[in-house]
C-alpha cells in the first residue's frame, strides 16, 4: 500500500562494480530481474529509497572507464558516451555549436548536482515520458547502441522506450553509446520546454525541432520531439508532413503547431499540456527559421 | 555488505568500514562525524547535502560512499575556518544571507563550485549555479547579492 | 528616533560564524553516548479503528530494544488548551489521518529500526473517511472525533458597530467568494528531536522546536511528569515558520522511548513524512461582503469564513479568531459581522503557518477592496490612503493603534514602484498590485504570559545574555545582544547568547505572532538596565555624582554634559567585582498586564500592544500564450517601529514575501480519494526556488512605539501578510483576470483570458 515514506536509508544490496563491460553485462545476466545498474544514481537511488525497486544487486558501471565521451567527427557524426553527464554535455562546445538543441536540454534537466551526477544514458533507460534529453535525440534521429554478451546492435531511439519507465532493453543488455549523424548544413535546431509548477521543476511539455530550410525558404527537413506529452517522447510526424517540402511562412508554422499539438496523448493536465505544445512548436519553429534566415 | 574504502575527504584520506548502500551523505555524518552537510529532502530536492566531488557540486544523498572513493570530496568544514573564512563566507555574513542556516553550507558549496568555473558569472549565471537549493528563510535575493560581490571583487 | 550606537544598525548576525563554516549544531547532528534511533510507524489509512496491534515480531528483531503505541501513554489528550485538548500522543484506537503515528521503536540503528517497522502488524478496520468541509458540515456526517457531537470543531460570531444598518447607508457594496488551499510549511531542516532520561527520571529534551516551552507543557502533561522532571535545551533550529511549536508524535516516542530503555533516542523524520502528515494551513472559504461610500471609505463589512482543519483541533480557535480581529485593521472599519467554523476532517492537523490566518483574510480583503475600487472609480491606492488606520485610533472591536506609519508605507511603495507612471503608459501583461496587512506584536494567551531575561556581566568586560525566546533563524539572539549592547553602552561582540536552557531561565510562552522583539526585547532590555544600575551605583560613588547623570557608552561610564569625567566599563566592572565581591547579574522580567486576553466568542478586546503595519507594492509579467507570472519586482514597507537591526528586517521583509508568494502562485497539498497527499516530497511539492525570486526593494517607516523596547515592534512573522493579495492583485492589473481560488495557476488564467474574449 502506498504511504508516505517514512524511511531514510537505502535498502540494502550487494554492490558490484564490474571493471568491463564484457564482465557487467555477465552480472547482468547472471543476476536477472534482481539487479540494477547503476549510472549517475540521481534517479535510481531515489527510486530505491522511495522503495520503488529493490534490487538485490546493484551493479555500478562507473568503475569501467571510457564510457562518458563525446566524439565527433564528419563522417561517423557525434558519438556519446551512456555515462556522460548531462553538465558535460550542456557544456561541450563541439554540442552546444553542433547540436545546440541537445546542449539546451541537457542544460535544463533538475539543477547543477543532479547534472553532474545524472547522465545522458541513465536519462534514456529510466524513460520517463518527461525525459528531456530525448525529444533532441528523437529530433536527432539518435541511435542507441546495446551491448550484451551475445554481442552489440543499433536500435532506434524512437524504439528504444516502449511505455513509461519501460524500455526494450533485454536482460544482459547495457546502452553503451548514443550515436548522432552528421548535420547537413544550414540547419538548426531549438529546444524548448515550460516545467511543471516552478521553473527547477520536472518537464510539462518539452519541444524540440531541428529543421533544415533552403536558401529559397523551402523546408527541406524537419523533425520534431516532443517530451512529456504521452506515454514516451514522441515523434510529431504530421507536423512535420505539414512542413516538409514546403515553403516555410508564419501561417505554416502556426498550422504545424497546432498538428503537433494534435498528435499529443498527455494523460494530467491534457488541455494545458495541449495548448502548451502549439505554443512551444511554434515558438521553437520560429525561432529555427529566423536563425536560418 | 561491507568494504573498507578511502575516502579524501577535505585533503586528508580516511581509512572506513562501511556498509556498501551507505549514501556519501551518511558515511560524512555518521563515520565521519562531519555534521556541517545537512540533510533536507534525502532525495536531491533540496540541495541541503551538497558537497564537491571532484569539484563539481553534487547531492550527497544520491551517491553511493563507495563511489567517492579515489575523488576529491569538500564538506563546508574544509571551506574555510573560522579564523580565514572563505570570502563567500564572509559575504554571506555582510550581506545577511542566511537566517535559520540549516541549507546554507550546501549553498556555499555550489557557489564555489560556480566562480572556481566562472569566476565572473552573471546574475543569471548565480541564479543558475545555486538553483539546486531551497531555502525557506531568506527569499533568496540576498544570497545572490552575496556571491555577485564576491564575483565583481575578483574582478 | 532616539539616536543610538548598536541599536538600529546593520549589525552582522553574532550566531553568523557557526552558520557559514557548518558549525552550527541542529537537533539531528546530536550525539550521545549508547544513543538509540527512533522511528514511528505511520496510518495509511484516512479513517480506521486499530483493531490490534501486534509487536512482537519486531521486538524479537536482533538490536531492537523497545516498541511502543497509544496505549503506552497515560492516556491524556494533547492540545494548545485544555478544553480544546483532543489529540492522543500516539494514536489511540483509531486513526484519524494518513500519517498518524500508531508505533514507534528505538533500535541500535537506524537501518534496524527501518526493519522493525515493518515486523508491526496492525489490523485496522477501515472507516469511511471525510475529507472536505463540505462533506463533515452534512448533517448526519461520519464523526471524526466520536467524542463529539459533529464535526465543527470551534465555531465564533463577532459583531461590531450596526452592520445591517451601515450596508443600508453604503452608497456601493460588492460580496465574493475567496477559496484558499492548504499548503505545508517547508521548512528543510526535518523535525529532529534527541532524548534522555537520567537516574533520577529527569527527561533532557533537545529537539527542533520552534516554542520550546509549549513542548514542554505538553510533555508534562501528556506524559504525566512534573515540569522540574522536563530539561528543554534548544540547539539550532532550522526554521520553523509556526510548525515547530507542539510537541509532535516524535516528541512524545523519543521521550517515552528514552524512559523504556534507560537510553538516549534520536528521532528524525523524514521530510516526506512532514511534508505529508505534519501541520498545515488550513484550507480556507471566505465569503465577503464591503460597504463603502462614494469616495471610497470603507463603512462596512460582513464575513463568513470556513477553515476545514484536520483530524484535531491544533489553535483552530485562534485561527478562525485572528480573521475576524484583522477585519479591523488596517482599515478603519466601523462595522464589521463576523461568522466562522472550523472543522474537523480525517487529514493531517492544520496550525499556525507563517502570518497565520490574517495572511488569508488579507487575501480576500485586498482582493475585494480592488474590486470595489475598481467598480467605483476610485485609484487603488487613494483607496488604501483615504482608509488606512492613523495614530490614535481604536479600532471597532477595541484594538488600540498607538503608532501607525501605514499612510507613509502605502504612499512610498506606490511612488516607489512607479504607480503615476504606469498609469500613463501601460504595458501590455505587465501589471501592479498593492496590499497592506498588519500583525501585532505578540499577543497574550491564557496562562503564563511573561518574559524574563538575565543579564551576567563577566570580569573580563563582556556579557552572557539569557533570555526566554528562541532563535530559530530569524535573528533574535542577535537583536537582543544590540539591546544588550545599547544599554551598557558595549559592543554587539560583547555580548553573547547563552544557550536557551529550561533550567537557567523561564522560557517564553511561546515565538509566534512576531512577539520576540516586543516582549522578549522588553525583558532583555529590563535586564541590561538592572545589570547597568548595579554597575551605575559603583560608578557614581567613584565619580561622586549622582547615578542619574551617568551614561554608559563606547565601553565607557561618563558624566553626561562632562565628557573629561568618565571610567572605563571595564575598571567600573572590577571595581564592583574585585573591590566590593559583587557579581553583576542583571535581571528583567516583562509582560504587557494592560492588555486583554483574546476573547474567541465575541473578538472584543485590545489583545496586543504594537501594532505593525506593512505595504507592499508588486510588478508582475504575465505571458497570455502560457498563462506563467513572473514577479518582476516587490515593494516591501513596514512600521516595525524602530527597528533594531534594519538589516535583519530587510532580510525578514524578503523572505516573508517569497514564502507567501509560494501560497500565491505554486503550493498546494493535493491529496487523493482516500486521503493520502500525494505530493508529499519536495519534487511535487513546489516551493519558490531563486528563480522565483523577484528583486527587492526595502522601505522601513520609522515610528517609535511607547511600549516596544527602543521604540520596536515586531516584524518577521508580519512580512508575509499582504503578498497573496498584491500578487493577485498585480495579476488582474496585468491581465484583467481577477482570481479568487488559489493558487494562482496558469490554467486558470488562461481560462479567465478566455472567458474575456469570449466577454468581448
Amino acid at each position: 500500500m502506498s504511504v508516505i515514506l517514512n524511511l531514510r536509508r537505502l535498502p540494502e544490496f550487494t554492490y558490484l562494480a564490474p571493471k568491463t563491460l564484457s564482465e557487467a553485462s555477465n552480472l547482468l545476466q547472471k543476476y536477472q530481474g534482481k539487479a540494477k545498474l547503476l549510472a549517475g544514481g540521481t534517479d535510481l537511488l531515489v527510486r530505491m529509497k522511495e522503495r520503488w525497486v529493490v534490487p538485490e544487486y546493484v551493479i555500478s558501471l562507473n568503475k569501467i572507464g571510457d564510457l562518458d565521451y563525446i566524439r565527433h567527427d564528419e563522417k561517423e557524426g557525434l558519438r556519446l558516451g551512456a555515462l556522460a553527464t548531462h553538465q558535460t554535455v550542456a557544456n561541450s562546445s563541439l554540442i552546444k555549436e553542433k547540436y545546440r538543441l541537445l546542449a539546451e536540454a541537457c542544460g535544463k534537466i533538475a539543477h547543477p548536482q543532479v547534472r553532474n551526477r545524472g547522465t545522458v544514458g541513465g536519462n534514456l533507460c529510466n524513460a520517463c515520458p518527461s525525459a528531456d534529453t530525448a525529444p533532441p535525440l528523437l529530433a536527432l534521429e539518435a541511435q542507441l547502441k546495446l551491448v550484451s554478451s551475445n554481442g552489440e546492435k543499433l536500435v532506434p531511439l524512437s524504439e528504444f522506450m516502449s511505455g513509461p519507465f519501460t524500455t526494450i532493453l533485454k536482460e544482459g543488455e547495457i546502452l553503451t553509446e548514443i550515436q548522432v549523424p552528421d548535420l547537413p548544413p544550414r540547419a538548426a535546431g531549438k529546444y524548448l520546454w515550460l516545467s511543471k509548477i516552478t521553473e527547477i521543476d520536472e518537464t510539462l511539455v518539452g519541444a524540440a525541432v531541428l529543421m533544415t530550410v533552403s536558401s529559397d525558404g523551402i523546408c527541406q527537413q524537419v523533425r520534431i520531439g516532443l517530451g512529456s506529452v504521452d506515454q514516451t517522447p514522441i515523434r510529431a510526424a504530421k507536423a512535420e508532413a505539414l512542413l516538409q517540402g514546403h515553403k516555410v511562412s508564419p501561417k505554416l508554422i502556426n498550422e504545424a503547431a497546432r498538428q503537433a499539438a494534435g498528435e499529443t496523448k498527455p494523460r494530467s493536465r491534457p488541455e494545458y499540456r495541449r495548448e502548451m505544445t502549439e505554443v512551444l512548436v511554434r515558438r521553437s519553429l520560429t525561432q529555427v527559421v529566423k536563425e536560418l534566415d | 555488505m561491507k568494504q573498507v574504502i578511502t575516502l579524501k575527504v577535505n585533503g586528508q584520506d580516511h581509512e572506513v568500514e562501511i556498509k556498501t548502500h551507505r549514501t556519501l551523505l551518511e558515511v560524512l555524518r555518521e563515520t565521519l562525524g562531519l555534521m556541517g552537510t545537512h540533510e533536507g529532502c534525502n532525495r536531491g530536492d533540496c540541495g541541503a547535502c551538497t558537497v564537491l566531488v571532484d569539484g563539481d557540486a553534487v547531492n550527497s544523498c544520491l551517491m553511493l560512499a563507495v563511489e567517492a572513493e579515489g575523488k576529491d570530496i569538500l564538506t563546508i568544514e574544509g571551506m574555510g575556518k573560522e579564523a580565514r573564512l572563505h570570502p563567500l563566507q564572509q559575504a554571506f555574513i555582510d550581506y545577511s544571507a542566511f537566517q535559520c542556516g540549516y541549507c546554507t553550507p550546501g549553498i556555499l558549496l555550489s557557489a564555489k563550485a560556480m566562480l572556481d568555473k566562472n569566476p565572473h558569472p552573471t546574475v543569471e549565471e548565480i541564479k543558475e549555479g545555486i538553483s539546486g537549493h531551497l531555502c525557506r528563510c531568506t527569499g533568496y535575493t540576498r544570497i545572490v547579492r552575496a556571491i555577485q560581490s564576491v564575483a565583481e571583487k575578483g574582478r | 528616533m532616539g539616536d543610538y550606537a548598536v541599536v538600529g544598525k546593520r549589525v552582522p548576525r553574532i550566531d553568523a560564524v557557526p552558520k557559514v563554516t557548518g558549525k552550527a549544531t541542529y537537533a539531528g547532528d546530536l550525539v550521545l553516548p549508547g544513543m538509540l534511533h527512533g522511528k514511528l510507524l505511520r496510518s495509511p489509512y484516512a479513517h480506521a479503528e486499530i483493531v490490534h496491534i501486534d509487536t512482537r515480531r519486531a521486538e524479537k528483531l536482533p538490536g531492537v530494544r523497545a516498541v511502543i503505541t497509544g496505549k503506552d501513554f497515560p492516556g491524556r489528550n494533547i492540545g494548545f488548551m485544555k478544553k480544546y485538548s483532543d489529540r492522543p500522543p500516539l494514536a489511540l484506537g483509531k486513526v484519524r489521518y494518513v500519517g498518524e503515528a500508531v508505533a514507534a521503536v528505538a533500535a541500535e540503528d537506524e537501518d534496524t529500526a527501518e526493519q522493525a517497522l515493518e515486523l508491526i502488524s496492525v489490523e485496522y478496520k477501515e472507516l469511511p473517511a471525510v475529507l472536505t468541509a463540505e462533506e463533515a458540515m452534512r448533517e448526519g456526517a461520519i464523526l471524526v472525533n466520536e467524542g463529539k457531537s459533529r464535526n465543527i470543531a470551534a465555531e465564533t460570531k463577532f459583531l461590531f458597530g450596526d452592520v445591517e444598518k451601515a450596508f443600508q447607508e453604503s452608497d456601493y457594496v460588492r460580496e465574493e467568494t475567496f477559496r484558499t488551499q492548504r499548503i505545508s510549511i517547508g521548512f528543510i531542516e526535518p523535525h529532529a528531536v534527541l532524548a534522555s532520561v537520567d537516574a533520577s527520571g529527569k527527561v533532557t529534551f533537545q529537539g527542533s522546536k520552534q516554542s520550546p516551552y509549549i513542548t514542554m507543557r505538553h510533555l508534562a502533561y501528556g506524559l504525566d511528569i512534573p515540569l522540574n522532571k522536563i530539561r528543554m535545551i534548544n540547539p539550532y533550529i532550522g526554521g520553523a515558520f509556526s510548525g515547530k511549536h507542539d510537541a509532535h508524535d516524535l516528541d512524545f516516542a523519543a521521550v517515552m522511548l528514552s524512559q523504556k530503555t534507560g537510553r538516549p533516542v534520536r528521532i528524525v523524520v523524514s521530510q516526506s513524512e512532514i511534508i505529508g502528515s505534519y501541520r498545515q494551513r488550513h484550507s480556507k472559504e471566505m465569503w465577503l461582503k464591503l460597504g463603502v461610500k462614494k469616495d471610497g471609505t470603507l463603512v462596512a463589512a460582513d464575513c463568513r469564513v470556513i477553515a476545514e482543519g484536520g483530524a484535531y483541533l491544533g489553535v483552530g480557535p485562534l485561527n478562525i479568531y485572528l480573521i475576524g480581529v484583522f477585519l479591523n485593521l488596517p482599515y478603519r472599519l466601523p462595522n464589521i459581522r463576523y461568522e466562522a467554523y472550523r472543522v474537523y476532517t480525517n487529514k493531517p492537523i492544520c496550525g499556525a503557518v507563517r502570518g497565520q490566518s490574517i495572511v488569508v483574510c488579507r487575501y480576500g480583503f485586498e482582493s475585494l477592496l480592488d474590486m470595489v475600487a475598481g467598480d467605483i472609480g476610485v485609484d487603488r491606492v487613494d483607496i488604501r490612503l483615504k482608509n488606512a488606520i492613523r495614530n490614535g485610533d481604536r479600532t471597532a472591536n477595541g484594538m488600540q493603534v498607538d503608532t501607525s506609519g501605514l499612510t507613509e508605507c502605502i504612499e512610498r511603495v506606490a511612488e516607489k514602484v512607479g504607480w503615476e507612471e504606469s498609469r500613463k503608459k501601460k504595458t501590455p501583461y505587465r501589471g501592479i498590485g498593492f496590499a497592506c496587512g498588519s500583525l501585532p506584536s505578540g499577543s497574550r494567551l491564557g496562562g503564563h504570559f511573561g518574559a524574563l531575561a538575565s543579564v551576567n556581566i563577566l570580569e573580563d568586560g563582556t556579557a552572557v545574555l539569557h533570555h526566554g525566546g528562541t532563535e530559530l533563524g530569524q535573528g533574535i539572539d542577535t537583536i537582543m545582544a544590540q539591546m544588550v549592547a545599547e544599554v551598557l553602552g558595549l559592543r554587539a561582540e560583547d555580548v553573547q547568547v547563552g544557550i536557551e536552557d529550561s533550567d537557567m531561565v523561564t522560557l517564553d510562552p511561546g515565538m509566534f505572532a512576531d512577539r520576540a522583539t516586543f516582549w522578549t526585547g522588553n525583558a532583555v532590555k529590563a535586564a541590561a538596565e538592572d545589570a547597568r544600575r548595579q554597575l551605575a551605583e559603583v560608578a557614581a560613588e567613584a565619580l561622586q555624582v549622582p547615578v542619574e547623570e551617568l551614561e554608559f557608552r563606547d565601553r565607557q561610564v561618563c558624566v553626561r554634559n562632562n565628557p573629561e569625567k568618565s571610567l572605563a566599563f571595564l575598571s567600573v566592572l572590577r571595581g564592583a567585582m574585585y573591590g566590593l565581591g559583587m557579581p553583576i547579574i542583571g535581571r528583567g522580567t516583562w509582560a504587557a498586564r494592560d492588555i486583554e486576553l483574546p476573547d474567541f466568542s465575541t473578538g472584543i478586546g485590545n489583545f496586543a500592544h504594537g501594532y505593525e503595519f506593512i505595504a507592499q507594492a508588486v510588478e508582475v509579467e504575465v505571458d497570455p500564450e502560457t498563462g506563467r507570472v513572473k514577479v518582476l519586482r516587490a515593494v516591501l514597507s513596514d512600521d516595525a517601529g524602530q527597528p533594531i537591526n534594519p538589516m535583519l528586517l530587510d532580510g525578514q521583509q524578503e523572505g516573508g514575501f517569497v514564502f507567501t508568494k509560494g501560497q500565491a502562485l505554486y503550493e498546494e497539498c493535493i491529496f487523493d480519494e482516500r486521503g493520502q497527499q500525494v505530493n508529499y516530497s519536495f519534487m511535487d511539492y513546489k516551493m519558490p526556488g531563486v528563480m522565483e525570486a523577484p528583486e527587492f526593494e526595502n522601505i522601513h517607516v520609522i515610528t517609535n512605539d511607547p511600549y516596544g523596547p527602543f521604540g520596536a515592534k515586531g516584524a518577521g512573522e508580519a512580512s508575509g501578510i499582504p503578498a497573496l493579495g498584491a500578487i493577485a492583485n498585480a495579476v488582474h492589473d496585468a491581465t484583467g483576470v481577477r482570481i479568487k481560488e488559489l493558487p494562482i495557476t496558469p490554467e486558470k488564467i488562461l481560462e479567465g483570458l478566455r472567458v474575456q474574449k469570449g466577454g468581448k
